[in-house]
């Protein structure tokens, strides 16, 4: 049998696995005026590029999709980053979308627990629950999803330096309400290398950072793994200023360091890699987005397997969170944000993600009201269901632009890898302050474009109109700091404080020593410690970074 | 002169710090000393920094929304350090109806999300020229474009009655000019010496009339710049050398809603 054939049948045999657990949404697919959508569209003559770089979804190297069926069994999950204020007003924000039609969940926690402070600290004074929720201790992480079983959704959470504790605090709450750790599932981002680079919620020097996302691999190994062990972070690097081809760049050769910290460590690379995730950035160059995340699945797919030598394809899959891109949004005039998110997700779509969100029309003016994040989440559901984009694999694959834009950011993007290792990974280069430079000079290139018309971004640069000051915004009751310590201090008061002290003391000593401290945490947690006792714990031990 | 130091800080927790590089190499690009604190400074840090750096401006950038609390803070810090006198402003994602408040706390500007970074450098300079460059101390003269200067003396001096300072020529321009004395100022009486001239097109166009004022003022060269910066258009940007060897440079006249004016500096 010819390689067409044998290539199209093994995806063909895939199709009919993949159908019996998760059969296609429609008998039959078809356009508005009755003509049959296939699968599947590929070339009338299959060659030896279309089968080393293209090839079939599901198959390696996953250009066109990681899924045999995509989108024609199952959307996308649509899943909304959410987070503000207290423990109980998010928790009623996300029984809201759950209601809502989303899928599942996404927590923005507030800067104070992403950086290891608890709400009374000196150093949170004025961020307590501004750009998400505020959790000290396991009673606000009770609070959070009271009522949300969490056997049946699953939860993302945009936790990094503190990743370890705000996962143990999540197993925890798990316990509680009955569901066995192995059947959690959701992600947690837990990428510090693009913290040094681009988001800044970094505690620990790189060290002893990389030792504890390590940990977390392990961990879950054994006792979690459904769970998306990290995920790789393109989203901040493209905000900071990044163009597309840096953003796969970077991306892609943080991911490789965290391999090299896991096989380094011990970790067999088939037992870890499968629960690698990755978060990429949808912006507004529609076609260069759709051809990014192609690029980005056909790169890692070569790397882990040529590279590092994996064999279990769950491996070679690159599977990705997308968000819009929030630095594209304009406070000017902010409903054409709606639009620019429609494009954007609609790349996204194009490009083959696993869940998206999408960014709500106020975000450059202040955290969303629920009306502009349930238009957000519509914009996602009439690309679904109106759109007929989803009954299809891959339709802009064989464009011969699409296609060119593909193997041109693969190409861009292997060349920065080659440099980075040449400075001796990614670990180094973001030492050295390698991509924070490389980006820094794309963002002020940009800036300039935009200031002297170049590129042209409407209402901003372009089209304006005199407005009248957008008052209907989301607003963190200023109360709501002092009422969160008061709460805290409360959880201090009425716990066994010999029993904090001791799960503490312990995991002092399995931070010095070389032990998983992924137990310690939890049992620190269970005794409700709070994150920045905990955090505390780990500053005094491993020291912290202070930036470049 | 000595340029102006800014110190561009993150207070608080924020760790966006996109908009506030590109404003650093910004303000660098505009010839000013930019010193970046990094991310997580508190108030009394960055004040601290601002005294040590011996900046004359402070930029604050906050995008995680804690700016109402953080924003204060830092100018009670500088008044603590005795550093009152140092302006602060700031910008990041900053809602309209808090600026207000900010100003009332003793913030000088807010920039919002979108302000081009030539405006932000623009206000900066603006704050230092004020104090250097004195507004116009009167009227030099006032330029009357004629087709022929001896035929219209007669209604100068005669009729009028005011006395003929000199008449000379003034070959960078093509023109040949008069001055008669008139209380504290002149007129000057333009003709044209060629075609070339634009006294001639002005003829031409609109026939003989007054032409320009012009403004005497110290320091031209940074009165220019000044005005550069502020956007001001400008027929020169460099000053040239005008009648009686003063320092001359016209305005347009959009810039002057109509009216041609002119700085002049005269010679020591």
């Amino acid at each position: 049998m010819s390689d067409d054939k044998k290539m199209k049948q093994s995806w063909e045999e895939d199709v009919e696995k993949t159908k019996k657990r998760f059969p296609e949404r429609k008998e039959t697919f078809k356009t508005s005026s009755e003509l049959t959508v296939d699968r599947l569209y590929t070339p009338a003559q299959e060659d030896s590029h279309y089968h080393e770089e293209i090839g079939y979804p599901g198959q390696y190297p996953y250009t066109r999709g990681i899924q045999p069926t995509m989108y024609r069994s199952r959307y996308w999950t649509m899943r909304q980053y959410a987070g503000f204020g207290s423990a109980e007003e998010t928790n009623k924000r996300f029984r809201y979308l759950l209601e809502q039609g989303q899928t599942g969940l996404s927590v923005a926690f507030d800067l104070p627990t992403q950086i290891g402070y608890d709400s009374d600290d000196p150093m949170a004074d004025g961020e307590v629950g501004k750009v998400g929720v505020a959790i000290d201790s396991l009673e606000d992480m009770e609070q959070l999803f009271d009522q949300i079983p969490l056997d049946q959704v699953s939860t993302s959470m945009t936790i990094n330096a503190p990743a370890s504790i705000l996962l143990a605090m999540y197993i925890a709450v798990g316990e509680k309400q009955g569901v066995a750790p192995e059947k959690l599932t959701g992600t947690i981002q837990n990428d510090i290398l693009k913290e040094y680079i681009a988001r800044g919620t970094y505690i620990y020097p790189p060290k002893p950072s990389m030792r504890l996302i390590t940990d977390i691999f392990e961990y879950c190994q054994t006792h979690l793994p459904k769970f998306n062990t990290i995920s790789i972070s393109g989203y901040h690097i493209r905000e900071a200023g990044s163009t597309a081809v840096q953003e796969v760049a970077f991306t892609l050769a943080n991911g490789m360091a965290y391999v090299d910290a896991a096989i380094e460590a011990g970790l067999e690379v088939d037992q870890f890699a499968p629960r690698l995730a990755f978060f990429f950035n949808a912006h507004n160059q529609f076609f260069e987005e759709a051809a990014k995340f192609r690029a980005a699945r056909r790169m890692w797919a070569k790397i882990m397997k040529e590279q590092y030598g994996a064999r279990n394809p769950k491996s070679w899959k690159l599977r990705f969170h997308t968000q819009t891109g929030g630095s594209t949004l304009t406070a000017q005039q902010p409903d054409n944000n709606i639009v620019r998110v429609t494009l954007q997700a609609l790349a996204a779509v194009m490009g083959g993600t696993q869940s998206l969100h999408t960014n709500s029309r106020d975000e450059a003016l202040a955290l969303p009201t629920e009306e502009s994040a349930r238009i957000a989440l519509r914009t996602q559901q009439i690309i679904a269901n109106e759109s007929g984009a989803a009954d299809t694999i891959d339709p802009l694959g064989g464009s011969y632009y699409v296609e060119s834009l593909t193997d041109q950011i693969e190409k861009e993007a292997n060349d920065y890898i080659e440099r980075i290792r040449k400075l001796g990974g990614a670990v180094q280069a973001v030492e050295e302050g390698f991509m924070q430079r490389e980006i820094h000079t794309a963002a002020y290139e940009a800036q300039k474009r935009m200031e002297a018309k170049e590129d042209i971004v409407v209402g901003l640069n372009e089209f304006q109109v005199d407005e009248e000051i957008q008052a209907d915004l989301l607003r963190v009751d200023e109360a709501l700091e002092k009422s969160q310590i008061q709460k805290t201090k409360q959880v201090r008061k009425t716990r066994d404080q010999t029993v904090v002290d001791g799960t503490l003391g312990a995991l002092r000593e399995a931070a010095r020593s070389r032990d998983n401290v992924m137990p310690y945490i939890l049992n620190a947690v269970k005794a409700y410690a709070t994150v920045g006792e905990i955090a505390g714990v780990m500053r005094e031990e491993f020291g912290e970074y202070t930036g470049m | 002169m000595k340029p102006i130091r800014v110190l561009i800080a993150k207070p608080g927790l924020d760790g966006h710090d996109r908009g506030a590089l590109i404003i650093a190499q910004a303000l660098r690009d505009h010839g000013m000393e930019v010193i970046y604190t990094g991310l997580r400074q508190s108030a009394v840090q960055i004040a601290r920094a601002a005294v040590q750096e011996d900046v004359d401006v402070v930029g604050l950038s906050s995008l995680s929304g804690a700016h109402k609390s953080l924003f204060p803070k830092v100018v009670k810090a500088l008044k603590d350090e005795q550093a009152e006198d140092i302006p602060v402003i700031g910008g990041g994602v900053i809602p309209a109806e808090d600026i207000p408040f900010l100003e009332e706390q003793g913030v000088k500007k807010i920039f919002t999300s979108g302000s081009p970074t030539d405006a932000i450098a623009v206000y900066i300079k603006q704050l230092f020229a004020g104090e250097a460059v004195q507004e116009p101390k009167r009227i030099a003269h006032i330029g009357i474009a004629v087709e022929d200067i001896e035929e219209a003396l007669p209604f100068y001096q005669h009729t009028l009655g005011l006395s003929l300072e000199s008449v000379e020529e003034v070959q960078s321009e093509q023109v040949r000019v008069a001055f008669l004395k008139i209380g504290e100022t002149r007129f000057e009486l333009l003709e044209p010496l060629s075609d070339e001239s634009s006294i001639k097109s002005f003829l031409t166009k609109k026939g003989p009339g007054v032409h320009h004022i012009a403004l005497e003022v110290d320091d031209i060269h940074r009165r220019l710049e000044q005005y550069k910066t502020q956007g001001v258009r400008l027929i020169h940007e460099e000053p040239k050398t005008g009648a009686h060897e003063s320092q001359i440079a016209f305005l347009h006249p959009k810039a002057g809603h109509g009216v041609l004016f002119e700085l002049c500096q005269p010679k020591e």
